[in-house]
């Protein structure tokens, strides 16, 4: 029986060469997770005496005991959450108008207003200028500051706004003809069609509001409102300098760098939860069978 | 009352004018077809009669009111565009249901409404399908659907069928006139399709280069076009126009067709045209595909012209030649004969004199003799 085969040799090489490669990049990713969750799960003492590489050595959960039973800990969750997810959405609330009005051709002085915000992507006043601003304001050490002054993203409202500028214009002219009102066409047409982009910056927002960290040290001042970044900061510069912790470590069996991995892991696994769930809104087709062309 | 009054309408794009004083008033309940070539103004009209365009100049008027400066949802006017638009994160049942939903109706008004659409339109057992999920077909009954549920004063079509195949089209063209029939709501409708402008209208406007060359019933113009270009764009074939000049006025008027490569060909031309004819006038002479005829069977009417056939084509019961008179090219549209090929041997075609048209070469305007 004659088989033929779809692929020519070279072909096949390619595909082995690109599996290896993209194989290597899963490992070198997926390494230091593993790593942290197994060092996280290990008595300090096996830690410590370099027998943690993959495997767990030692089991136990003592790191994990040691944090979450720590006030601090539950607190810099709580504004983690709070910076996260209101910071998104107040982000959302804020980028989503303004890009969609950028976007209209009828909107006056377009090419001025695109140009100024296109402009703060290459220059931008600095870091002291804008902490002074913050203070001027009278957002130092609030939670409300830290949320609003990072709450418009040049790059996020441009993309926002090259994805509207890219909805169909017979969209706009159906729902007009509809008796839509211009709050209804964002809301019930363009919003819906640009889902794929608003869920990509939005995931875009979380990420870097999860891990933000330098402006939280710079504009908060209390305990109580920091995030679980700056909070996993403090665990690793107080807890060297610290003699209580030093000599907690006799008689437990955690060390420094469990409780740390152990921070670490259960900062991410919200973000791990998240991921999976929003991934299936990255189709972009969405588009597809409402205009002919 | 929902007539559609408008009044030396201009569209100007910048220093562009490309819709030039265009007057027409359609009254309540009728069915208009804007035809003409690509890129003649038909969509730029019919965009600011819904509202998405702005009116440069003049006045347009719905049910008696100048909507000039009206926004689009405020004229009750629905349209169905080429491309559908379905917005295709809707099903089907919520697309018809939009422009109620917009307009805050009630949820039981909405629902029997969009029921009773969807019954309308054979769309029932589609309504919970994402646009993309329908045939051609479908979707195009969908942006209907979304256009008579609300019951507006004016439907506007822009080129509704020109995504379906020609089965489909002929099968939608019935059906949208069976739409207008039962609600006979005002309608305009653009195409560049002649034969849906004949079987849809109930007066055709026939548009050029931004300009309405003739309004009329589809039978009016057919057979009265008033110029050789509403003469040559409906009818399919088109008319033949040949080009010619006035030689004789005196008793038999007559004309001699230039020749092209051969020698020039004399025509008589129908005693009632004396009038409006002056010596040496430089003229289109119309003739009818379908009005050649051959053979003596044709009779006392036709005059005999020379004529070489290039060209065969047969499309069963009738056939097409392609042929040159005086050398012009011009289509004859015969009745088939049992032997196909003696048409290729035809050495020349009768004209009925006295279905001739005449234009102006210089104006293109109908010379007038028929009474
Ligand atoms: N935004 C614009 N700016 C400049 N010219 C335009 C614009 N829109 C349309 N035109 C011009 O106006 C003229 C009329 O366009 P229109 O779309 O009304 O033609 P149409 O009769 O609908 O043609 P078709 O059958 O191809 O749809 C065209 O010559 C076109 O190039
Ligand atoms: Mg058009």
């Amino acid at each position: 029986m004659a088989s033929f085969n779809l692929y020519s040799r070279g072909d096949r090489i390619f595909g082995y060469a690109n599996a290896a490669l993209i194989g290597l990049f899963v490992i070198s990713t997926l390494y230091p997770f593993i790593y942290l969750l197994a060092v996280s799960i290990s008595s300090g003492a096996a830690v410590t005496s370099g027998q943690v590489v993959l495997f767990p050595k030692d089991l136990t959960l003592a790191a994990y005991e040691f944090v979450l039973s720590d006030r601090l800990f539950w607190i810099a969750y709580g504004n983690t959450f709070i910076y996260t997810f209101g910071g998104t959405a107040i982000s959302l609330a804020i980028m989503i108008p303004g890009a969609y009005a950028l976007s209209r051709p009828r909107l006056r002085g377009r090419k001025f207003l695109n140009l100024m915000v296109a402009f703060t992507l290459w220059f931008n006043a600095g870091m002291i200028p804008f902490f002074l601003n913050m203070r001027d304001l009278g957002l130092l050490d609030s939670r409300f500051g830290l949320i609003i002054g990072f709450a418009c993203n040049a790059f996020n409202v441009i993309l926002l706004r090259n994805f509207f500028e890219g909805v169909p214009k017979s969209f706009e002219e159906a729902a007009k003809m509809d008796g839509a009102s211009e709050f209804q066409l964002l809301w019930k047409v363009f919003i819906p069609l640009s889902k794929p982009a608003i869920i990509t910056v939005g995931l875009f927002c979380i990420v870097s509001r999860w891990n933000s960290y330098f402006w939280a040290m710079v504009l908060l001042r209390g305990e109580e409102k920091i995030p679980l970044q700056l909070y996993l900061k403090r665990i690793i510069v107080d807890l060297t300098a610290n003699d209580e912790f030093a000599s907690s470590l006799l008689t437990n069996r955690y060390s420094f760098e469990t409780v740390t991995a152990a921070i670490m892991i259960a900062s991410i696994i919200p973000v791990l939860l998240i991921y999976p769930s929003i991934q299936k809104y990255f189709n972009k087709g969405i588009t597809l069978g409402g205009v002919k062309e | 009352m929902s007539a559609v009054e408008l009044n030396d309408v201009v569209k100007r794009y910048g220093a562009l004018e490309v819709v030039h004083s265009v007057n027409l008033n359609v009254a309540t309940g009728e069915f208009i077809v804007l035809v003409g070539p690509s890129g003649c103004g038909k969509s730029t009209t019919l965009r600011m009669i819904a509202g998405l365009e702005e009116i440069s100049d003049g006045t347009i008027s719905i049910g008696g009111r100048v909507v000039n400066r009206m926004a689009p949802k405020d004229r009750d006017v629905a349209m169905v565009f080429q491309n559908y638009a379905l917005y295709p994160h809707l099903n089907v049942a919520e697309n018809i249901a939009f422009g109620l939903r917009v307009r805050r109706e009630k949820n039981e008004v909405v629902e029997a409404a969009v029921n009773e659409a969807a019954t309308i339109l054979d769309l029932t057992p589609y309504l919970k399908r994402k646009p993309a999920d329908l045939s051609g077909g479908q979707r195009q009954r969908v942006a209907m659907g979304r256009a008579i549920v609300r019951k507006p004063k004016v439907f506007l079509f822009d080129e509704p069928l020109s995504n379906l195949d020609a089965k489909l089209r002929t099968q939608m063209r019935a059906e949208i006139k069976r739409l207008h029939k039962r609600m006979g709501v005002t309608s305009i409708y653009v195409t560049h399709d002649q034969v849906e402008a004949m079987t849809l209208a109930d007066r055709i406007v026939v548009m050029n280069a931004g300009r309405v060359e003739q309004v009329g019933s589809p039978m009016e113009l057919f057979l009265n076009p008033a110029n050789a270009f509403v003469a040559s764009f409906l009818g399919s074939p088109p008319m033949n126009l040949l080009r010619a000049t006035v030689t004789s006025l005196n008793g038999e008027p007559a004309a001699r067709i230039d020749g092209v490569h051969t020698d020039a060909i004399e025509l008589k031309l129908p005693v009632s045209f004396v009038a409006s004819l002056e010596a040496d006038q430089r003229i289109l002479v119309g003739v009818r595909p379908e009005h050649f005829s051959i053979g003596p069977e044709a009779g006392a009417q036709g005059q005999p012209i020379a004529a070489t056939v290039d060209l065969v084509e047969p499309l069963g019961s009738e056939a097409l030649l392609h042929s040159r008179i005086a050398g012009q090219p011009i289509v004859a549209k015969l009745e088939t004969p049992a032997d196909v090929r003696k048409l290729s041997e035809i050495g020349e075609l009768k004209i009925p004199t006295d279905r001739l048209h005449v234009f102006d070469a210089a104006s293109g305007k109908a010379v007038s003799g028929h009474a």
